[in-house]
C-alpha cells in the first residue's frame, strides 16, 4: 500500500489528468448529501417501527408469560381449594358421623332417663294410691270399727254404749294405741333392716 | 497508467505462465470516471454505486416497514429478522456505551453498518467475461470520497453530541485532560479519528478491489479458485469493516459523552482490531 501512495503521489502532481486518489473532490459533498438523505429516511420511516415492532412482540412474550403464570396459579389455587373442598367434605361427613353417634348416644340416654322417670313416676303413683287406699281403708275402718266394736261391747256388757262423745274417745284411744303399736313395730322392723 | 501498470508488472513474473492478454492487462486503480457539475469534478461511478447501494437499503427498509404493519401476530419474516438482529445489536451497543438507547446515535449506527454492508459487497458483483474491469460495479467504500463523507457525519455528530452532553465548557476542558500539556496530542486525536475511520475502511475495500483485479488477470480456467475464495473473504471484510465502522461510531459517542479515563482504554481496543483486520 505504501508503495501505492508513494507511487501516487508524483502522478498526482504530474497532473495526468487523473488526480490522487486520496484528495476528495466535489464527490465527498454529494456522497454527503446522499447518505444523510438514506440516514434522514431510514430514521424516521425504518428504524421506528422495527423498534416498536420489536418492543411489541417483547411485549406480547412478556403478556403471555404473564397469563401463563396466572393461569398456572389459579389451576394451582383451584387445585388447593378442591382439595382443601374435599378435606373439609371428609371432616364433616366424619363430623356429621361423630354427632349422629353422639345424638343416639344422646337419645339412648334420654329415653333411658325417660324410662327411668317414668318407672319412678309409675311406681311413685302406685305408692300414692297404696297410700290413698291405705288412708281410706284406716279412715272406714275408723267408722265402722268404732260403731262396730260400741255395738259388740254394749252388748257384752248390757249397757248402751250409745252416747257418742264417749264411745268416740273409747274408740279413739283404742285406734291411737294401734297406730302406736303398728308404728313401733314397724321402726323396729326398719332399724333391724 | 503509471501505478497502473507498475503493479501488474511487479507481479507479472509468476503470473506469466497464466499468459495475460497481449498488449498488456490494463488494470485501472484508483481511476474513476468523472464528470463536471457545475465546474466541479466528481466520481460517476461512485456516486452511481452508492445510489444503488442505498437504493438496495431503502428498498429493504421499506419493503419490511410494509411487511410490518400487516404482522399482528408477532411472527417475523426473515428480512425482519436480519433487521432486528441489527437493529437490536446497534440498540445494545448504544445502550451499554451511552446508558440509553439514544435516538440519534443508534439510528446512525445502523444506517452506517446497512449502508457500509451493501456498499462493500456491490464489488462481488461479477462482470462479464473477457472485461477490463474486475466488477461490474466498484465498491462506492473504495473511494475516499464516500468514506471521507461518512467520517464527517460521524465525527461531526459526536462532536455535536459531546458539546450537547457536557456544555461547551466542559467538553473542551476535556482536551486540558489529564494534563493541559497533552492539549495537541487531545487535539490531534480528535483529527485522527474522522481519518481513521475513513481510511481503515479505505483501505480494506480498495485492497479488496485489487486483489480481485489481480486474480482477473489469471486465466479464467484457474482463476475461478481464487476468486471464489477472495469473494468469500472478500465478503467477510465487508461486513466486518461494516461493524467496525458502526461500532466505532458508538464508542466515539461514548467517549465524547464520558470522562477521559475509559476513553484511552477504548481508544486502545479500537487500535488492537484494526490492525488484525486490516491485514
Amino acid at each position: 500500500m505504501t508503495g501505492a501512495v508513494i507511487q501516487l503521489l508524483p502522478m498526482a502532481a504530474e497532473g495526468e489528468g487523473q488526480s490522487n486518489f486520496l484528495v476528495p473532490n466535489f464527490t465527498f459533498l454529494v456522497e454527503l448529501a446522499a447518505f444523510g438523505l438514506l440516514f434522514f429516511l431510514l430514521a424516521k420511516y425504518v428504524i421506528p417501527p422495527i423498534n416498536r415492532a420489536m418492543t411489541n412482540r417483547q411485549e406480547a412474550i412478556r403478556t403471555q408469560f404473564a397469563e401463563l403464570e396466572q393461569a398456572r396459579s389459579d389451576a394451582n389455587a383451584a387445585e388447593a381449594e378442591f382439595k382443601a373442598q374435599i378435606a373439609d367434605a371428609r371432616h364433616e361427613a366424619a363430623r356429621i358421623r361423630e354427632e349422629a353417634r353422639e345424638q343416639g348416644a344422646q337419645i339412648v340416654a334420654e329415653l333411658r332417663q325417660q324410662g327411668e322417670t317414668e318407672k319412678a313416676r309409675i311406681v311413685e303413683s302406685g305408692h300414692a294410691q297404696i297410700s290413698a287406699e291405705r288412708q281410706q281403708a284406716v279412715a272406714s275402718l275408723r267408722a265402722e270399727v268404732g260403731t262396730l266394736a260400741t255395738t259388740l261391747a254394749g252388748r257384752i256388757v248390757g249397757e248402751s254404749l250409745e252416747d257418742d262423745e264417749r264411745s268416740t274417745r273409747v274408740v279413739d284411744r283404742f285406734l291411737a294405741d294401734l297406730d302406736a303399736l303398728e308404728s313401733s313395730k314397724a321402726s323396729s322392723t326398719g332399724g333391724a333392716s | 497508467m503509471t501505478f497502473a501498470t507498475v503493479l501488474p508488472q511487479a507481479i507479472g513474473g509468476f503470473l506469466a505462465a497464466g499468459g495475460g492478454e497481449e498488449g498488456g492487462t490494463n488494470i485501472e486503480i484508483g481511476h474513476h470516471v468523472t464528470r463536471e457539475w457545475f465546474g466541479f469534478t466528481v466520481n460517476i461511478d461512485t456516486i452511481s454505486s452508492t445510489v444503488i447501494a442505498g437504493l438496495i437499503v431503502l428498498i429493504l427498509g421499506f419493503v419490511l416497514r410494509s411487511r410490518l404493519t400487516k404482522a399482528d401476530d408477532h411472527v417475523p419474516s426473515k428480512l425482519q429478522l436480519i433487521w432486528e438482529a441489527v437493529v437490536s445489536e446497534v440498540n445494545r451497543q448504544v445502550e451499554d456505551n451511552l446508558g440509553k438507547v439514544h435516538p440519534y446515535v443508534a439510528p446512525l449506527a445502523i444506517a452506517l453498518f446497512f449502508f457500509i454492508l451493501f456498499a462493500n459487497w456491490l464489488e462481488l458483483i461479477p462482470s462479464k467475461l473477457n472485461d477490463d474491469s474486475p466488477h461490474l460495479l466498484a465498491a462506492p467504500t473504495a473511494d475516499t470520497n464516500l468514506t471521507y463523507a461518512l467520517a464527517a457525519v460521524t465525527i461531526i455528530s459526536v462532536w455535536a453530541y459531546g458539546i450537547r452532553t457536557k456544555g461547551v465548557k466542559g467538553y473542551f476542558s476535556h482536551f486540558l485532560q489529564p494534563f493541559p500539556v497533552l492539549l495537541p496530542l487531545n487535539i490531534l486525536e480528535e483529527l485522527v479519528k474522522p481519518i481513521t475511520l475513513a481510511l481503515r475502511l479505505f483501505g480494506n475495500i480498495f485492497a479488496g478491489g485489487i486483489m480481485l483485479a489481480l486474480i482477473g488477470l489469471i486465466p479464467i480456467w484457474a482463476s475461478w479458485a481464487p476468486n471464489i475464495l477472495w469473494k468469500a473473504f472478500d465478503m467477510f471484510i465487508g461486513g466486518i469493516q461494516a461493524f467496525i465502522f458502526s461500532l466505532l461510531t458508538v464508542l466515539y459517542f461514548a467517549m465524547a459523552g464520558a470522562g477521559h479515563g475509559e476513553h484511552d482504554d477504548e481508544h486502545e481496543e479500537a487500535d488492537s482490531k484494526t490492525p488484525a483486520l486490516a491485514h
